[in-house]
């Protein structure tokens, strides 16, 4: 259908501004706090098939999760039939799921009885059940212990909500209030987005939007099109490897190969090792999500996200690895750590093809520590250095690729934990050298005043250095001790779990990032300037 | 005979500098425009004060106050002055960590990330450390300090930021590292007087941007106050604040941090003093100008203010009104992008060259073009003092666009039109979506050049019922410097359960604060009982990481623990839907001190014979009824009463109102242009 230029702006400026808007009615109505400061969600509408048409400030992390929730879902309910006020939610990881606290919430919008499109909102719970409070379990071994999974489950029709599966879920999650809230905030956010897209389609007519979702589409394929044509046709191979999975002590491997084939590419994970025992397993829609990321980012970062942006590209992964694990296992850090080491194999891969875009490897880990004292539980995400590029030096201290969560100031935790930080700064000497070096590290010291407390880590890159690249050097590794330079110092391991005394001090310091280019052609005023300010040791 | 006195508010923009003025006996209002100087913004002040006194010969100044991008623009330029930092010893590296993300996710480079605005080799650890109770684990080594002036010396640096750990709690150290340091540098901002407020690099960053800007701001404040002086009008020297609310040249010099948003807040006071005389209390401002589009909401008659804010870039804690800036405005040019799409700016063409039918070289279709070829906007005469427009130019570009999307003229122009004003309902939903509030409750007060042009669409598309189109709406900023209020605000973090606290213990914890502003009030020769203090809390329940600012009423009920509680309950259900049983936690105490402003009532219009405004009907195109000849008005002959019914076209020097069909146009007993919506 030929849709005039001027309808197709004010349409698409409707429609973006239903999935900003979305976003705002979710921060207000839901258990607000997570959301706010972390940033953990995500909201979309996707046409009548499923596909991504719009999506509010995303998160990296659920790019391929959110264009393939809805697919998943329709595929799932086959011939049952959706009517409007339906409501599902679901965490499951069969239907796009990433781990199991990322809750979707499902709703078919209807206009003039025909099914027009979906609105979804996707939230961070911050309990879904399991073993330990918070759902995050370092030493899950089954994902049973992480939680409870929902299929896709109608919590509200137009008669009201479902009491008794409502029941099940909150008699099987802690903060029961704080639940009952996030849900009705998630289906709050996906009504009103309904609500507006029907006064839109009103409007100008749900044929005339669904060509211009069609036209959404077609723009941002076009455009990734371009940018894969763009990129020299080839068969690449990259590898990178995670520290271990915190029960075995060996590495695990991923394997990809990127065919860049005019403006199409695979990305085939095959080669990559088996399911772990521990909770570094992920799903194939975080591999797309990574996928996403990583062609986004260096093939071109600014087309609007759609389902449109992912037609160039075919994911495989083979069943049994650790990219996509048979059901049961556990999942719950490989949303932010492995799907860190998949965006670093395809830069590895992709360096030799676009190396004025790629980088090396940064710290690439969400850098998690969890202390639990008697009455607190203390959560924190560290960032690192990035890798060098062609013609910059890496960040320092950043959330790397798909995360962006930030940090919680020394005097707020000082507010809220029993902690002096004895230290907040950059860890010089930490990037790897090159003709540009890396982004440095972050060193954190924590001293624990009072009462024993619980330990546990989920940091990567405590073995495994990020990569330099074209002759430039790894950037140091994580590194984790208690009481340094002290008689009783000893090191923590990257998937930790111990206890701490009062008067312990904990310093961890996260990795520097890969240098790019051979150390030696680093300009001497650079070098000068990294001396100034103190960066190299 | 005695000298007039005159009250003074200038506004220094880019292209005009704006004058509005009241003589304070008879309460009689003078306002005109002439060119500001560019690169000189101090000429545009002296300037504006010399033309006044060619309309009022003899006359004298009592009050000057000023909106002025100096600051702002010294920081977008990168402008600001060598500054070293101080802090505690372990954590000279917070300006750089920040809070560790990132601004672009899918830019390896992040290039729009801002640099720290101190380099690490100018940033100094001294040895000291207090705690989170204000209590001193390790005294600062005061014999070391000698060594640190010369190490600061050193790097060149003219201004020093000092922010310690934990000073919003225990000021002496910072105290004490000013007195040492001022003896050795001019420019020393410590971060408990700026922002005495938890959260660590938030205050550092907003001292050192504070410190940046001191000799600066200090040089053009100094530079004003000796030419006001020559020309022998005297007058005390204002600057307006980002909070709307202005203070003394002398603070300004201390505080320049706060002059950042100070033309735009200025706007803003002047809508929210104009809504408080009409008795509307819900209103959202909306400033369109040449390249982008200012809006706030007032609500309740207090314009919404925001505690934080970026500035090129820098994340700064002071309080502002909370505008959202969009790059769309009247300069907007029409494109088409890589896949053949039809977008309308955020390029502008700016002033120069201008839209095509400025003449000035410009070829590219604005929106001010298209509204010109819908019949919106003067076909003849000159705009804006000077500009004399041509209407082929902006039909030539027009149909251009039109031709390369195989569209009629007309529907071009519409379509330019329409695309803009989707790029502003965009902003305008999320100003009021993202705080809860519902438009149907407000109404749109239109100002800069093209607001009034919009305004009608807009409201309609919102559900707004009503338009405002204020008198002196091309001088409006200016009005706003002369009816702002001075006003100081102040922030102090306190920790404590709310429930623990009495009355009495909360009244204690205000006092140090109260007297603080007092103190500073008293200085600059304010009474204390010519202050007005209103006191508000931020909350939180226990575990929450963000804060919601509840204001209190006067005390002794205002600082009553249980009144206070119920009064959080209540915003967090409207804000979030919910309130929870869980104890409340307080984080800061927030006063605002002010001294209210004499502003005389504005003069009524004279009564006048309504009819006496038509001066000419042109051809203008709707959506709804297409293209029909309009009756065309000129403001300043509009008498108090009058009605028009759209579509219609309102014309006066600076500003154009369209009256759309269905609507309907009454001027009040001001000259206020009062536009109902259907």
């Amino acid at each position: 259908m030929d849709i005039d230029p001027i309808t197709l702006e004010v349409a698409r400026n409707a429609i973006y501004s239903i999935a900003e808007e979305m976003r705002f009615i979710m921060m207000r109505t839901a258990h607000a706090p997570l959301f706010k400061e972390a940033g953990d969600l995500s909201c979309a509408l996707t046409d009548a098939e499923g596909r991504l048409v719009a999506q509010g400030r995303d998160h990296p992390i659920h790019l391929g999760v959110m264009s393939s929730t809805v697919k998943e879902f329709l595929r799932w309910m086959g011939d049952t039939p959706l009517a409007p006020g339906d409501v599902y939610f679901t965490n499951a990881l069969t239907i796009g799921g990433n781990h199991l606290p990322d809750v979707k919430a499902i709703k078919p919008i209807f206009v003039g009885g025909q099914l027009l499109a979906f609105s979804v909102v996707l939230a961070h719970w911050p309990d879904t059940g399991g073993s330990v409070p918070g759902s995050y379990n370092t030493k899950a071994r089954e994902i049973y212990q992480e939680g409870l999974q929902m299929p896709p489950l109608r919590l509200f029709t137009a008669a009201g909500a479902d009491r008794t599966l409502m029941e099940l879920i909150l008699l099987n999650v802690r903060g029961r209030e704080q639940r009952e809230g996030d849900i009705y905030g998630q289906r709050a956010a996906c009504e009103v987005a309904a609500r507006r897209v029907e006064e839109v389609a009103q409007r100008y007519g749900a044929d005339v939007l669904r060509g211009c979702f069609a036209r959404f589409l077609e723009e941002s394929e076009l455009r990734m099109r371009a940018a894969v044509a763009a990129v020299p046709d080839g068969v690449y191979h990259g590898e990178d490897c995670m520290d271990h999975d915190g029960i075995g002590g060996r590495p695990y491997r991923i394997a990809v190969t990127v065919t860049v084939r005019g403006d199409v590419s695979t990305f085939d994970f095959g080669g990559s090792d088996p399911q772990a025992e521990g909770p570094i397993n992920t799903t194939r829609f975080v591999v797309q999500s990574a996928v996403y990321y990583a062609a986004k980012s260096l093939f071109q970062p600014d087309i609007p996200t759609n389902d449109g942006c992912y037609r160039p590209f075919d994911v495989l992964v083979p069943e049994g690895c650790l990219l996509n694990p048979r059901p049961g296992a556990p999942v719950v850090g490989g949303n932010h750590e492995t799907s860190r080491r998949v965006v670093d194999a395809i830069y590895r891969a992709l360096a030799p093809a676009v190396p004025d875009r790629v980088t090396a490897a940064g710290h690439g880990s969400g850098g998690v520590v969890i202390i639990a004292g008697p009455s607190y539980v203390f959560y924190e995400a560290h960032g690192g250095g990035h890798g060098a590029g062609a013609t910059w030096d890496g960040l320092s201290a950043r959330q790397t690729t798909l995360g962006n969560i930030m940090n919680t100031p020394v005097e707020a935790m000082e507010a809220s934990f029993p902690f002096v930080i004895e230290r907040y700064e950059l860890r010089p000497g930490s990037a790897g050298a090159g003709r540009q070096r890396g982004g440095l590290g972050l060193r954190r010291a924590i001293r624990l005043l009072d009462d024993r407390a619980q330990l546990t880590t989920m940091i990567e890159r405590t073995v495994i250095a990020p990569w330099g690249l074209f002759g430039g050097e790894p950037g140091r590794c994580v590194r984790i001790r208690v009481n340094a330079g002290r008689p009783d110092e000893r090191e923590v391991s990257g998937k930790a779990n111990c206890s701490l005394q009062a008067g312990d001090v904990l310093l961890l310091e996260t990795a520097g990032g890969g240098g790019y280019g051979p150390p030696g052609e680093r300009s001497a005023e650079l070098e000068a300037a990294d001396r100034q300010e103190g960066y190299v040791e | 005979m005695e000298r007039a006195i005159f009250r003074v508010g200038i506004d220094v923009g880019g292209t005009f500098t704006d004058v509005a003025a009241y003589e304070t006996a008879s309460g009689q209002l003078i306002s005109f425009k002439i060119p500001s100087t560019p690169g000189q913004l101090a000429g545009g002040v002296v300037a504006a004060v010399a033309h006044l006194g060619t309309l009022a010969p003899g006359a004298a100044l009592a009050d000057v106050i000023h909106g002025t991008t100096v600051a702002t623009n010294a920081l977008i330029e990168g402008r600001g002055a060598p500054t070293a930092l101080v802090t505690t010893a372990g954590f000279r590296d917070v300006l750089e960590i920040a809070r560790q993300s990132r601004l672009h996710l899918y830019h390896p480079r992040d290039p729009d990330r801002p640099l720290p605005l101190v380099p690490r080799r100018r940033r100094f650890e001294v040895q000291e450390r207090v705690n989170i109770r204000g209590e001193v684990l390790v005294p600062l080594r005061v014999d070391a300090l000698p060594a640190l002036v010369e190490q600061v010396r050193a790097t060149g640096a003219v201004a020093v930021a000092v922010c310690l750990l934990h000073s919003y709690r225990y000021a002496e150290h910072e105290r004490l590292l000013k007195s040492v340091l001022g003896e050795a540098f001019p420019h020393v901002s410590i971060s408990s007087e700026i922002n005495a407020e938890f959260r660590e690099y938030e205050r550092t960053n907003t001292t050192v941007v504070n410190a940046t800007l001191m000799p600066l701001v200090r040089d053009y404040v100094r530079y004003l106050e000796r030419e006001l002086g020559s020309q022998g009008l005297g007058g005390r020297l204002h600057i307006v604040q980002s909070n709307g609310g202005m203070m003394t040249s002398g603070t300004a010099q201390h505080k320049p941090i706060n002059t950042i948003m100070s033309g735009p807040a200025a706007g803003v006071a002047a809508a929210r003093h104009l809504m408080r005389r009409l008795g509307l209390p819900n209103a959202v401002t909306f400033d369109m100008g040449g390249t982008s589009t200012d809006v706030c909401v007032i609500h309740q008659g207090q314009a919404t203010i925001t505690a934080e804010r970026q500035i090129a870039g820098q994340p700064v804690r002071l309080s502002s009104v909370n505008i959202e800036s969009i790059g769309a405005g009247g300069g907007s040019l029409a494109w088409t992008d890589d896949v053949g799409a039809l977008k309308v700016g955020p390029q502008s063409a700016g002033a120069s060259p201008g839209p095509a039918c400025y003449g000035q070289g410009g070829t590219e279709a604005t929106v001010t073009d298209a509204n010109l070829v819908l019949g919106y906007l003067a076909p003849e005469g000159v705009w804006g003092g000077s500009i004399r427009v041509q209407p082929r130019l902006a039909v030539d570009a027009v149909a251009r666009v039109g031709e390369r999307f195989g569209l009629p003229l007309r529907r071009a122009a519409e379509g330019i039109v329409d695309i803009a004003n989707s790029n502003m309902l965009r902003a305008l939903r999320l100003v009021s979506v993202q705080r809860g509030f519902d438009l149907r409750d407000f109404v749109l007060v239109p100002f800069g050049g093209a607001g009034p042009v919009h305004a009608g669409r807009l409201a309609r598309e919102l559900n707004v019922r009503r338009v405002v189109v204020p008198v002196l709406s091309g001088v409006f900023s200016a009005y706003g410097c002369l009816v702002s209020e001075l006003r100081y605000d102040r922030v102090q973090t306190f920790f404590s359960r709310l429930d623990r606290e009495t009355p009495a213990t909360l009244a204690a914890a205000f006092r140090a604060v109260e007297r603080q502003a007092l103190d500073e009030l008293h200085a600059e020769g304010y009474a204390p009982e010519a202050v007005h203090l209103r006191r508000s809390l931020d909350l939180r329940y226990v575990g929450q990481t963000y804060e919601l600012e509840v204001p209190l009423v006067a005390p002794p009920d205002g600082l009553d623990p249980q009144r206070i509680r119920r009064a959080f309950d209540a915003l967090h259900e409207q804000q979030y839907a919910y309130a929870t049983a869980q104890p409340v936690e307080c984080v800061n105490l927030r006063l605002s001190a002010t001294i209210p402003t004499a502003v005389p009532e504005p003069s009524p219009l004279p009564d006048g014979r309504p009819g006496r405004a038509l001066v000419g009907r042109r051809r203008a195109s709707f959506k709804e009824c297409g293209a029909i000849d309009v009756a065309v008005y000129e403001r300043t002959c509009l008498a108090p009463g009058e009605e028009l019914r759209g579509p219609a076209v309102v014309e006066e020097a600076w500003s154009t109102t369209v009256v759309y069909p269905g609507q309907v146009l009454t001027v009040d007993r001001y000259g206020n242009l009062h536009i109902t919506v259907q």
